[in-house]
């Protein structure tokens, strides 16, 4: 039964493609104004479970409910998701796209684009507004997606290896943005492999292992359960040599 | 009320996109451009004429000439200042030497044989002018001869016939100008989809290859969005019907309309507007575009690239130009097996239909199950493609397989 503090609530998730179960029996909850860490080797069903949460896939068996019930696309203006797979629309100008999915997101077009082109200032790309999203670095079109993530001031933000291609000065950046909207007391699950972030942002986590639990709970409580003294070593134990050498659809 | 505004989003979103496009402007504007050129050719070439045959027709040159056919009359020749000899080879050796301009040979049986006629060369086109005046001698002559109005125009050609047929409830038939109007819809379904069903296809495709589609899927219904696509280029289709008709609109009303030989204002009022017929023409239109984009939109879906999902933009096109290859078939034969099956076959009954339709041969119970037909299955069409674009789009760099879809389904 969901109660009031439960966000996101996956009761006996199992996801098959043809013969592959790629998650078997998943079930954890995420609470209201924590940061939960999903952590997982390539190809451990995380992505998976996010999109089956989202309704891009529909589960083998199980239930997946965001709020108490499944989630719909409308209900994507409190939602703020940053997929695995970075994507724009490469051949429009920065601030059209931003307008276009802010005015999906339930805001108007004055403000869509105001808030849009605050946020290009506060992300220092207040000139290459009007630049093709292609004429962007790769880091930029990072910045402006992760804009596009939040500009509806979401309750639930899922992040999916948020700060892939980031360098340093830009992760801390994404930090910060990811630290205020925990500040105002948005959810927010973070699938990463920076074990790092983990210890520093995360209130709980699951780690996955062929499309089981191997881990659930507060950061100090997998540390003492394993007998480590950091995540990247829980990692390594529940993976062993075999996490550098998996891929595929997570 | 969230779906609608997000209706009007998509819509205006993916109306702007392509008509930015320079490629959208390029196919639009080549259209009229080309009727320009081409009106711009016909306009220079018929002015060049007419001011060549006013320089003609008072160009004076010398003429002679011998009449064995008795048809020239002396006062004809006069007017023109041709003088009568007796010896044709003396005629041609003055041509030759250059005393005379031009000498005509009417020989005695002119049902059998061709006037000769012998001048002085005054460049390739230019020569033109002695057979016409020497055609003209003989016209005149022979009109003068019969004194007769009637019989002149009779032997002149001007006369024209005006035909009245019956139907078979004894209704009169109006003909081409019965035709015409529901052929615009033709017209409207064959440009919609040639010039636009493309560009839609490769926005299908653009979601996935931009990598867009996991957004997209969390924040917009793709039903709204596959239907948006579609309004947004229907509205494009009559953007670049408005900008392909203004041209001819404005020289219609700048220069008049035979100057640019389109009817005038009378031919207009006797086209004749069948309501039965412009509604089904209207709703048969409506359900081809429905199959055909739906169609489209799925291909996209399922293709990963733009250049794959183009292979298949050429069959549509192909099977929209099909029926043509029977096409008098479908006019004077339509009962026959070959053009039943395209009647009813459904991604060649929109054209064969409409032609049907226009020249009256397709009964309103056929129709209605055409028409029916085409509504359904291009509604069955378009859910596909959602479904399609639901799971094709997360498969970003191959064919969506039907192992994939299966797993996927809701």
């Amino acid at each position: 039964m969901t109660t009031a503090a439960t966000v996101i609530e996956i009761n006996n998730f199992t996801m098959r493609f043809g013969d592959k179960t790629v998650i078997d029996d998943l079930s954890f909850d995420v609470k209201k104004g924590e940061t939960f860490g999903f952590l997982g080797s390539n190809g451990s069903g995380k992505t998976t479970t996010m999109r089956a949460l989202l309704g891009i896939y529909q589960p083998s068996a199980g239930e997946l409910l965001i709020n108490g019930k499944k989630f719909e696309p409308e209900d994507g203006k409190s939602l703020g998701y940053l997929p695995e797979e970075r994507g724009l629309y490469k051949k429009e100008s920065v601030i059209d796209v931003m307008t276009y999915f802010g005015q999906l997101k339930g805001l108007d077009k004055r403000e869509a684009r105001e808030w849009s082109l605050d946020y290009l200032k506060r992300v220092k790309l207040e000139d290459k507004a009007k630049s093709k999203v292609d004429k962007l670095s790769g880091g930029q079109q990072q910045k402006v997606q992760l804009g596009v993530t939040i500009m509806n001031d979401p309750d639930v933000l899922i992040l999916d290896e948020p700060t892939k291609g980031f360098d340093p000065v830009n992760r801390r950046l994404l930090m910060d943005i990811i630290e205020a909207q925990r500040a105002k007391g948005a959810t927010i699950v973070l699938i990463t492999h920076d074990m790092s972030e983990v210890e520093r942002l995360c209130n709980r986590l699951i780690l996955l292992k062929d499309g089981n639990k191997a881990a659930y709970g507060t950061v100090p409580e997998v540390l003492a359960k394993f007998k480590k003294k950091n995540m990247d070593d829980v990692f390594l134990q529940v993976y062993g040599e075999d996490a550098s050498m998996q891929e595929g659809e997570e | 009320m969230a779906s609608g505004h997000n209706l009007g989003t998509v819509i205006s979103f993916e109306f702007w996109r392509t008509i930015k496009k320079p490629s959208f402007w390029i196919a639009t504007l080549s259209f009229p451009l080309m009727f320009a050129v081409i009106f711009g050719i016909v306009y220079y070439s018929s002015k060049s004429s007419s001011d060549s045959s006013q320089k003609l027709a008072e160009e004076r040159f010398s003429i002679e000439y011998k009449d064995d056919s008795g048809v020239v009359l002396p006062i004809v020749a006069e007017k023109l200042q041709a003088k009568t000899i007796d010896n044709k080879q003396t005629g041609i050796e003055k041509v030759k030497s250059g005393q005379l301009d031009a000498f005509f040979y009417y020989p005695g049986d002119l049902g059998k044989k061709n006037i000769e006629v012998y001048g002085k060369d005054s460049g390739l086109f230019d020569n033109g002018k002695y057979s016409a005046v020497a055609e003209q001698m003989l016209k005149t002559s022979a009109s003068a001869t019969i004194a007769n109005p009637k019989l002149i125009a009779v032997t002149q050609g001007a006369v024209s016939s005006d035909v009245t047929t019956y139907k078979k409830n004894g209704e009169v038939s109006a003909g081409w100008m019965a035709a015409i109007p529901p052929l615009l819809f033709l017209v409207f379904f064959y440009f919609t989809i040639a010039m636009l069903g493309n560009n839609l296809l490769n926005s299908t495709v653009e979601e996935k290859e931009n990598r867009v589609t996991e957004m997209i899927l969390t924040t917009l219904n793709p039903t709204v969005l596959i239907v948006g696509k579609l309004i947004a280029t229907f509205l494009a289709g009559l953007v670049q019907a408005a900008v392909m008709i203004t041209p001819a609109v404005a020289a219609y009303f700048i220069l008049g309309a035979e100057a640019i030989n389109l009817p005038n204002a009378d031919m207009l009022s006797r086209l004749v507007v069948d309501p039965t017929a412009m509604t089904i023409g209207a709703l048969l239109m409506i359900g081809g575009l429905m199959l055909f984009t739906g169609t489209l939109v799925a291909v996209g879906a399922i293709m990963p690239t733009a250049k794959e999902a183009g292979q298949y933009f050429g069959i549509a096109i192909l099977l929209m130009f099909i029926p043509f290859y029977i096409i008098m078939l479908i006019l004077s034969n339509p009962e026959t097996l070959v053009v039943q099956i395209f009647t009813f076959f459904p991604y060649t009954a929109p054209v064969t239909a409409l032609l049907r339709n226009a020249f009256g041969s397709l009964s309103v119970s056929h129709a209605a199950i055409i028409i029916s037909m085409l509504i359904v299955l291009g509604t069955i069409i378009i859910l596909l493609a959602v479904r399609l674009f639901r799971y094709g789009a997360m498969q970003y760099d191959s064919r969506l397989s039907l192992k994939f879809l299966n797993a996927k389904k809701r």
